[in-house]
Formats: structure tokens, sequence, C-alpha cells
């Protein structure tokens, strides 16, 4: 792997009285990679998160972050990252520019390189004209934008983005990961959570995580892989049901669950395959249509620990 | 107004209470404390007021009245000063809230039957305190004048002359032994119900709030004055569970005796709850922010209850300016009905100039809190 | 880190300037309370009302009785003519107090007998009860001294000047006319300062623990001290200010005199400023919503005035809450306000209050920032 990781996470537990949060996680993230932490609600995202940023202390494990010990140098390592919360927890009741103005003070930027910071914070968020406006008034994607100026006013190495992109419109969300795309480029670290999964296949890398414990991880790519093993098909069949049961029991199929309105069967030999139709069909199924499809990571998820993620409806 | 909507959001409030027994435990308990520390603590007794005393005959005559002094349950002779300088420091620092100064030439001028002046330096900072202290103090002294004089009257073979012409015999009614906690405590039972109502009515709706439910009600049939009823009905109860409790803390902790009507109590317990309920209720619907809500519900519970309700100071002595605010002072009705019931024991029939004030506040608080809703909606 | 504390000032400036509620509240409802209720807090009695039955209609009678209403101390609101009126009097109306002389009264004094003057009392309102008691007895003893005086003046008329005679001459210090607006408008002071700077400190840091700033804040470098110092320093200005409006009000206004050493009360305005902020700083810091901070707030606030010497004398009170009042700042603070308004004495004497002060703000700010960094958690 890289010499130097700009984050080294070594067997991350937190407990919290017995509940186990996280549950010996380790990763590590290069620099200027975007890593995404994917799991449902609950799972142990942003309690991992909150540790890197040094919100809470970690039961046992060690983890360093652009390498400052996250225990033992959490100053150091504070004045190294950015943190975004969903909550994009701005003062309502300043401007655009004091909010911009007040963070850059707490990370020590001053003078010159916060002037250009505010002006780059505003032009990024697409706020200028309206630095003076309370941000009260903005809408879910303009203080989203404003939080993240806040949170890179100080061009920090590392940034914690924790499920940036909740409750934003669409349109604000893809605006949001080009910016993040960008900051990318410019060769800062992001780790990002989500539990939307078109957002996972903006990351270079992923990490699956369910009940606290990282159930897969490498490139979307390499996780469809890994968690679909042999092809996977879409077939519409009426009545579904019925469709999904016998489905399950037909040769080679190794997984099949319901997708909308269709099912999403992977079948492991080319054989199998070609049978599936009669197989239906002899059980009094009436078949609409049957094609091989790319997996998603939706799919790669749901095989991989056997539900969907939450809040699925929007992905 | 439809009684079945109401009654579905008390409801729905007594459920969201029973599910959080801690706040419920808070509800009950918390007066409880308040009750506690205020009958304790809030008193105008003064007893053992700390006394200093300079002697400067240090004669038997001087130390006849310096034992009146150490023989009364009302003051502590802390110290027999040494000389004016100590008796000075120790007013200054506090450590005493009267001096008496025996004069050298005491027993001389008592023989001679010139005017003998005791000095009685009295820490007037706190005027009622020093004002207590000086009748006190004017008793002891007056009481060995009196022993002195008889005794002189009849070494001189005046007995006929040896009475005390006119003495002064006391009937106390309501409060026999003029105990300031039978005067106080009463009091203390509507500043915590004043609190407690100011805090359960507005919490209840901030929450509402902030979950974004008060939306979710706006939005249905309801109307205001129900959603307002309906939301604070479960409150009245818990208030008078709470009052209840504080009364029979009152009466079986502390002894304050209890002559009135239950009916009565109850009757002007429930119109003061329905006051205090909907002024907070107001508020919190009026600022919808927490700090707002807390601060205004501050300004207009705590203070005005315990200066202008009667609790404390007596109403007939402020300036008539400050008599008329009184007026506005919803807390001063039940004050008034409180003492009068636990001490005076009033009934329902006696209560009526009480009864009929908190009724019409009660119509003009549910009428301004309606609006004030109405208002915030829009 | 004088940078990192400079801006949270500025922000929480910038922040009370746009909020209406606020400004407003920190302006107008202090001056408002300290006019109103420096005039409500009164334990004086004076023009206490009086009915009276007469059954003795004598000479003597009349006098004794014209002797109550000679000194202002009392007015005759009611002639009555038998007990039975009283019934619907004594604690039915305004009239807390009944002279009653039965027939028979100067022909008692005349035969050097006892002669009694029955006094019936409403105890409702104890405190009045007891001071009208005090004016009663010294009322009477002196008539009963002048009587005997005279009598023995017609028997034997030599033997009068030697008779003995003591009084009481009472010299209040610092407050010689007994004024009660010069005890209770530095307790107003005081008390108004409290309640406002414990609300608005209880909330500062539990609103943005809700709204999720506080988060924000904690992953940037700033330490947990500079952050209460941050939250701290622009309440403590604005406490400041309500202190010198308030104080500058209430002394004009009522007329009650500073003897004292400006430079103490500062000293004792900074020192209790700094223990209710510590008080609202832990509030804040226990807490974890907003409801929580405001029931809490107002629990605290309640017994803190009360028992604060503000009214009740802390010397009436028994020996454990006593103990328990040493826990108030209010208690030192009212201490030093009426010491150096209306005793004139200095730190020589303040020095115990004072003392307690700073070592409450101590133990209060130590707790609260420890308290804080395990909230973090």
């Amino acid at each position: 792997m890289d010499p130097k990781p700009s984050i080294v996470v070594d067997n991350l537990v937190k407990r919290f009285g017995k509940f186990v949060a996280v549950n010996r996680v380790s990763f590590q993230i290069r620099s200027g990679e975007i890593f995404g932490l994917l799991g449902p609600n609950g799972s142990g995202k942003s309690t991992t998160i909150r540790m890197l940023c040094g919100l809470l202390t970690p039961t046992s494990g060690s983890a360093t972050v652009v390498g400052f010990d996250i225990a033992r140098q959490a100053e150091e390592v504070r004045r190294h990252i950015g943190y975004m919360s969903q909550k994009f927890s701005l003062y309502d009741d300043l401007t655009a520019v004091e909010n911009l103005e007040f963070f850059g003070g707490l990370y020590g930027v001053t003078g010159d390189a916060l002037t250009k910071g505010i002006a780059w914070a505003l032009g990024m968020s697409g706020l200028a004209g309206n630095e003076q406006a309370l941000t009260r008034e903005f809408s879910g994607g303009w203080k989203q934008r404003l939080a993240l100026g806040c949170a890179v006013l100080h061009r920090p190495r590392v940034l914690f983005l924790d499920e940036p992109t909740a409750g934003v419109d669409p349109l604000s969300r893809r605006q949001f990961w080009d910016l993040i795309h960008q900051m990318s480029r410019e060769g800062i670290t992001i780790l990002v959570t989500t539990h939307y999964m078109d957002e996972a296949e903006y990351c270079n890398r992923l990490a699956l995580i369910e009940s606290g414990r990282i159930v897969e991880m490498g490139t979307p790519g390499e996780i469809k892989r890994l968690a679909i093993h042999g092809n996977l098909l879409l077939i519409e069949a009426a009545p579904l049901g019925d469709a999904l049961a016998a489905v399950k029991r037909a040769p080679g199929v190794t997984d099949a669950s319901v997708f909308g309105a269709a099912l999403h069967v992977v079948v492991g030999d080319q054989q199998s395959e070609r049978e599936l139709p009669a197989f239906l069909a002899a059980r009094g199924i009436r078949v609409d249509r049957i094609e091989p499809i790319a997996p998603s990571l939706e799919d790669a998820f749901v095989s991989l620990t056997g539900e969907k993620p939450a809040g699925d409806a929007d992905s | 107004m439809n009684l079945r909507r109401t009654a579905a959001i008390g409801r729905k409030e007594l459920i969201q209470i029973r599910r959080d027994p801690r706040s419920l435990l808070i509800a009950v308990v918390l007066p409880l404390i308040q009750i506690l520390l205020l009958g304790y603590g809030a008193r105008l007794d003064a007893d053992h007021i700390p006394v200093y005393i300079l002697d400067q005959e240090g004669s038997q005559n001087s130390q006849a009245l310096l034992k009146g002094f150490q023989a009364s349950p009302y003051f502590d002779v802390v110290k027999v000063a040494r000389n004016y300088p100590e008796l000075v420091r120790a007013i200054d620092a506090d450590r005493c809230k009267l001096g008496i100064v025996i004069p050298w030439d005491f027993s001389e001028r008592l023989g001679d039957g010139r005017p003998v002046s005791v000095q009685a330096l009295l820490d007037g900072t706190d005027n009622n305190s020093a004002q207590l202290a000086e009748g006190y103090a004017t008793a002891v002294v007056d009481s060995y004048a009196n022993r002195i004089q008889l005794d002189w009257f009849s070494r001189h073979g005046l007995s006929q002359q040896a009475t005390v012409p006119v003495s002064v015999d006391y009937r106390t009614w309501f409060n026999e032994d003029l105990e300031s906690k039978n005067f106080i405590i009463p009091g203390t039972v509507a500043l915590v119900m004043a609190l407690m109502g100011a805090l359960l009515s507005s919490l209840t709706i901030a929450r509402e709030w902030e979950r974004g439910t008060m939306e979710q009600l706006i939005a249905s049939p309801v109307t205001p004055l129900e959603i307002m009823i309906g939301k604070l009905a479960p409150y009245l109860i818990i208030g008078l569970l709470d009052a209840i409790s504080c009364a029979a803390f009152a009466v079986g902790w502390f002894g304050v005796p209890f002559r009135g009507g239950l009916g009565a109590f109850f009757f002007t317990t429930t119109l003061f709850l329905i006051v205090i309920l909907g002024i907070g209720y107001m508020i919190s619907v009026a600022t919808r922010s927490q700090l707002g809500a807390s601060q205004y519900a501050l300004l207009v519970t705590l203070m005005p209850t315990a200066m202008l309700s009667g609790f404390a100071f007596p109403i007939d002595q402020m300036p008539v300016a400050i008599r008329v605010v009184s007026y506005v002072v919803y807390s001063r009705y039940y004050v008034s009905a409180l003492k009068r019931i636990f001490l005076g024991g009033a009934g329902i029939n006696d209560l009526i100039p009480e009864i009929i004030a908190m009724a019409i506040y009660a119509a003009v608080i549910a009428f301004f809190a309606t609006r004030a809703f109405r208002k915030q909606i829009e | 880190m004088l940078n990192r504390v400079w801006r949270m000032i500025i922000k929480e400036f910038v922040q009370l300037k746009r909020d209406r509620y606020a400004r407003f509240v920190l302006i107008v409802p202090p001056i408002l309370q300290m006019l109103i209720y420096g005039y409500a807090a009164t334990f004086e009695v004076n023009h206490v009302k009086i009915a009276v039955i007469d059954y003795d209609h004598s000479q003597e009678s009349r006098d004794l009785l014209s002797r109550f209403t000679f000194t202002g101390r009392f007015e005759a609101a009611k002639i009555l003519n038998n007990e039975r009126e009283l019934k619907s009097l004594i604690g039915e109306s305004d009239i807390p107090l009944a002279l009653k002389i039965g027939p028979g009264f100067a022909e008692a004094l005349r035969k050097g007998e006892t002669a009694h003057l029955q006094v019936i009392v409403d105890g409702s309102n104890s405190n009045t009860a007891l001071i009208a008691v005090g004016y009663v007895n010294q009322i009477a003893n002196q008539f009963s001294q002048d009587y005997a005086r005279n009598r023995l003046n017609q028997v034997m008329p030599a033997m009068v000047a030697n008779v003995p005679q003591i009084d009481l001459a009472p010299r209040p210090w610092y407050n010689p006319d007994l004024n009660s607006q010069w005890f209770f408008v530095p307790g107003v002071i005081g008390s108004i300062t409290l309640i406002l700077v414990v609300n608005i400190t209880a909330f500062a840091i539990v609103r943005e623990r809700e709204i999720g700033t506080l988060e924000q804040i904690m992953v940037t470098p700033i330490r947990p001290f500079e952050l209460i110092l941050g939250k701290t320093i622009p309440f403590f200005l604005v406490g400041l200010a309500d202190v010198v409006l308030v104080a500058v009000v209430g002394t004009l206004w009522f007329q009650v005199p500073f003897l004292g050493n400006p430079l103490v009360l500062l000293l004792g305005v900074t020192l209790f400023l700094l223990s209710t902020l510590g008080v609202g700083l832990l509030i804040s810091t226990l807490c974890s919503t907003q409801q929580q901070a405001f029931a809490s707030g107002f629990f605290f606030l309640n017994p803190a005035f009360i028992l604060s010497g503000f009214a009740f004398p802390i010397t009436s009170m028994p020996r454990a809450m006593q103990m328990l009042t040493y826990l108030n700042p209010l208690r030192y603070f009212l201490v030093i306000l009426r010491g150096t308004f209306l005793k004139g004495v200095g730190l020589n004497v303040l020095w115990p209050q004072m003392t307690a002060l700073a070592a409450l703000t101590f133990v209060l700010l130590v707790v609260s920032v420890a308290r804080f960094r395990k909230s973090i958690d």
C-alpha cells in the first residue's frame, strides 16, 4: 500500500456501555483519496468518523491522521482536519461571511489568507452576492456548501464528511460531489460516510460497514465483483412473490431478492441461466423479461449483508 | 369547540407524559424540594438576634438588666464587649444586629431619679429585623424598669402606687403564635405553583415546535383553542397533584393550620393553574425560542409572585401606583385566597372577589394565547 | 489563543445584536423591575388601620386611644359599638388590629388597680402584627408611665423626681429612619442580576450543543478552556452593563446613599458575576437539552433568590438551612452591596464575602470545564 497513508485506523473499538458501536475496525486511506464508509443508520460509521475527529475517545485500538495519533495528539490532528456534519452546523443568525470569519478565526486563519479564503468559499458555494444575508434564509444546498466552505477555509489535509448530503436536493448533491472531487484532485484526503448507494459510486474506495464491523472493502468495482459470484439477471415476472420463491429453489441460483417490481437473481453457471425460464414456466409463472445486468452497489450490499441499507427510498 | 378532538390531544399528551417517567418524577419531586427549602428558609421570625452588650458600669443593677437580655428567647448575647470600638466593629462586620450600651452612671442615676437612657445601637440596614429587635429590646428594658419602679414604690411605703396602671392583653386570631411560617408558607405554595405551571406548559409547546409535530397539528382541523385546552389539561392534573402535595407538606410537615374548605382550595388552585398554564403557553407560542421563553417566564412568574402578590410584602404598605400594578399580578389573588383558606378558614363563598378576578384573568389569557397562536402560524 | 477567544466574543455580540428579544430583555425589564420592586419591597408598618371599641367613654380611655392615632403609625378606620362587629372585620377587611377598652377602665385606674387594654390582632401577616404589637406596647407603656407619675404627683409631689426611670434609646445605624427602600434597593439590584445572568448563561453552551455548532467548534483546535472563556466574557460584560444600569437607576431614583468605595463594590460585582456565570455554565454543561437547562435554571433561581437574605434574614433560618445558603452567591453579594452602600465598609470587613465568592467561582468554573471535557464523549 501507499508508504505514507493519510489515515491509518487500527483495530478501533468504541463501546457505549454494553453496546459495541464500532468493533475492531481497521483501514488505511491514501492522500488525496476519497474513501467512503457505507452502511445503514446506526452501523457505526458516524461513531468512527467522530473518533477520528477527536469528538469521541476510542475504547481501544488506535488511529493516526496525517501522522498524528488521535488519542495523544488530538490538538495537532484538529489543526489539519476539516469536519462537516449532516446538520450543517452553522449559526442561523450570522451572515455567510460572519460564519466564515468565525470558523476561520477558530482555525487561526487571519489577514490576507482569511480574505482570500472567504472569497474562494463564497465563489465555491455560489453565495457571492448573498454574503450579507443571514444563514437562516439559505436553502439546504447553499447551507451545505457554506458549511463545506467553513470546514475547508483553513486548507485542511483531511476532510471528514458525515452524511454530507442528507436532506439536500439532487442537483445540489451533484454540485457538491463535483466540489469533493475537485478537492481530492488538490490532494485533500476525504473520508465520507453515506447511506446513499449512488453516492458511494463516486468514492475511490469503499468500506461496507454493518453492526460496527467492516464487511468488505475495495473500489466500488471490486466490491461488486467480490459480492456477486456469478451473473446478475433481472427478471420481470408475475406473480412476483411466487416467482421469488421459485427462483430461490432453482438450480444454480445463489441469491435472489426483490428490487422494485422485478427480481435480481444471481446465477452461478451458464447452464442454469439458460434453463431458468423453462424452470419458472413449469411452475406456472409468466416471465415477461429476463436479461443480464451490471451489478450495482446496492446489489453488492444486499448480497453481502442480507439486508437493504436504510434510507434506500431515495437511492 | 370539538370535545373529541380536544380529548384526542389530551390523550396523546398523557401518553407522552406516562412514557417519560423521569420528567414525571421531576414534575412531582421538584415542587416538594422547593416547598421544603422555602418552608424552612423563608421566615421572618426574629429570634436569637445576636447581641453585643457593653456594660460600662458592671454593677449589680446593670447585671440584672443584662440578665434580662440573656433570659429573653429573642436574643443571643454573643459577647459582653470590653469597649466601644469593639462594639462598633462587631456591628460593622455583621457579627451582631444589636448593641446594648449600659452607661457608667446607670446605678447612680437610678438612685437619684434622673432618667437613664440605655442605648440600643441597631444595625438598621435590615430595617425590618431592626424594628423587631427594637420592639423586643424595649420590652426587656420596660419590664426591668417596671420591676425597679415597683420595688422603689414598696421600699418607700407607697405600695398603693405599686401597680402597673395599664396592662395590654392580646388576643391573636388566625395565627395565634404569630409564627411567620404560617404567614409565609401558604404563599410559597403559590410561588412554587407559578414556577411549576409556567415551566410545564412552556416546555410542552417548545417540544412540539422542535419536533415539527406542531405543523402537523396545525394542518389538522383542530382549532387553536382545542390545541391549547387539549395540551394543557393533562398538566392541569399534574399541577393539581403538585398543589395537593405542597399543601399536604405545608400542613403535615410544617404544621401550618388548614382551616378552610378543601373545595375552596381545589377550586382556586384550579383557576390559578389555568391562568398560569395559559401564561406559559402564551409565552412559548409567542417567543418560540426556548431561551426567550425561559427569560419571559422568569420575568412574569418568580419576581412578581415574590414581590407583588402579598406573599411576604404587605400590599397595603406599597405606594398607590404599585398597588395598582399589583392588580395585574395574577398570583395576588391566589396568595390572598390561600392565606384566607389556610389561616382564616375561608370557604368558596368568602372568596368570590378572588375567584372572579382569576376567572376574568383566565379568559383574557385564553383569548390572547389563541390569538398569538394564530398569528404565529401565519 | 487570544485570537480564538476574540472570535468567540465577537460572534456572541453579533448574535446578541441580531436578537431583538434578547436586547429588549436585557435593558427594559431590569429598569422596570428595579423601579417597581424598589417600591414593592417594604416591610414598613405605617398607617395601620385600627378599629376601636370604647365601652368606657371616659377621659382616660379617650386619652389612651388618641395616643395611637397621634403617631402616624395607626389610623382609626372604624369606631365599633360592640364586639360582634369584630367578627366580620378582622380577617375580612384590611383592618388587622382592634383596640377594646372595657367598661370600668377609668375606674380601675383611679382606684390604683391595673386597667386592661384589650388588643385583637389578625395574625395572618405575622410580621406586620409583630411590629404593630411592638408599637402598641410602647404606646401603652408610655401611657402607663405618665399615668403613674401623675398619680404620684397628686399624692406626694416631692417624690416624683426620685422615681427611677429607664428608657431604651434606639440608635439605628446606617439607616437612621429605618427606611425599607435603603435595605431593599441594593437587594433588588443583586436579585435582578442573579436571575438575568444565570438564565442567559444556562443556555450558552447547551444551545450550541442542540444546534450542532458545539461539535463544529470542538473539531477546531480550540481548547475547552478557551471555549468557556469565549462564552463567559460576553456574558460577563453584559452582566456588568446591567448591574451598572440597574444600580445607577436604583440609587438615583430611590436616593439610596452610597457611602463606600466604588472600587470595593466593583470587585464584589466582578466576583459575583463570575460566580453566577459559573452557576449558569455548570447548568449548561450538565444539561444536554435546552429544556433541561430551562428547568434547572428555574429551580435554582427560586431558592437562590428567596434564601439569600434578600428579605428573609438568614439568622432566622434553621442551622442546616443556614449552611445551605453558604452555596448561594447572592448571599455574599447582598452583604457586599449593603455593606458598601449603607455601611460604607471596605475590604477589611468584606474580605470573607469576597473570598467566599472567589472560592465559589473557582470551584464552579473548574467543575464546568471538567464536566465540559467529559460531556463531549
